[in-house]
């Protein structure tokens, strides 16, 4: 406290000298150290322990589900009912086309008779 | 630097390299200011098997929120920081108990300072009544004063560490000490 900063001087003095003996920094018990370094290190590890879980897991799964014919329906359906649904559009689709060419033939046809009578 | 702000990024969710830098740097930090965050917490509780406690949850609060702390800080130092983790915890535990700490600030030993044998056993006797007349205070003002004899912080650092401006701690401080010489006067 070499510089005080809040006062004038002599004002405060004796304070400021007790204040700096009675408030001295106190060291941490050897114990707290060990502790606290010990908490980092196993949450560090078992983090990297999770996420390397995690990786395996989801690796094995991923051949499981291709080694597996049962896992193969749900494919095989869904390529099914996207080829019907696709299918059935077209089908829609020519229908559509082909009432239109009608009614644009009658409606010519129509045009015809009236400019003939 | 609020704790509550944006989201939240887990270390543990970086990628190894970045991680490992960030540990590192997590490291010098703790080594750097273990001591100031456990001199803090046991000056707010009075006793070492709380301020152990409250250290270790101070430390382990800072390393979840490292990350962003040290972007935002914009290379300024972190010490105002940790210990205002260390005082929001030092808050929590003295709301939870709802009252004074278990062991008084006043009954806790006064740490010897390098008198001479004679000096020795009445400069104790002064610095019990220096902590006891502390214990008196109101609590932002013994806070300032433990951050600044204790930890010897400067005005910004306290200012940062208790949310205030640099001229608001300034006035705290004067004030703590013009209190503290009173009570001791009186």
């Amino acid at each position: 406290m070499s510089s005080p900063e809040w006062h004038e001087p002599g004002e405060t003095v004796d304070v400021e000298r007790l204040l700096s003996d009675a408030l001295r920094p106190i060291e941490p018990p050897e114990s707290l150290s060990g502790r606290l370094e010990d908490t980092f290190s196993s949450i560090t590890q078992a983090a990297a322990e999770e996420l390397t879980d995690w990786a395996e897991e989801l690796t094995e799964s991923e051949l499981q589900s291709l080694k597996d014919p049962r896992n193969w329906v749900r494919p095989v359906v869904a390529v099914t009912a996207g080829g019907l649904a696709t299918g059935a559009l077209v089908v829609l689709e020519m229908r559509r086309r082909g009432r239109s060419r009608a009614r644009h033939g009658v409606r010519h046809l129509a045009g015809e008779i009236r400019s003939r009578l | 630097m609020s704790e509550e702000r944006g989201p939240r990024r887990d270390p543990a969710s970086l990628d190894p390299g970045a991680k490992a830098e960030l540990d590192r740097a997590f490291e010098q930090l703790y080594r750097a200011h273990l001591r100031d965050v456990y001199s803090y917490s046991y000056y707010r509780v009075g006793n070492h098997h709380d301020a152990e406690d409250l250290t270790e949850q101070a430390f382990l609060q800072a390393y979840r929120h490292f990350e962003r702390a040290r972007a935002e800080s914009d290379g300024r130092p972190l010490r105002p920081w940790l210990i205002r983790i260390a005082h929001n915890l030092a808050s929590n535990y003295h709301r939870d108990r709802s009252r004074r700490p278990q062991t008084p600030l006043e009954n806790a030993d006064p740490i010897p300072a390098r008198h001479g044998t004679e000096d020795l056993v009445e400069g104790r006797e002064e610095l019990r009544e220096v902590i006891a007349n502390l214990d008196h205070l109101p609590d932002d003002r013994r806070e300032a004063l433990i951050m600044r004899f204790a930890l010897g912080m400067d005005n910004r650092e306290i200012a940062r560490a208790l949310g205030r401006s640099d001229g608001a701690t300034k006035v705290l401080l004067h004030r703590a000490i013009k209190q503290l010489g009173e009570e001791m006067a009186s």
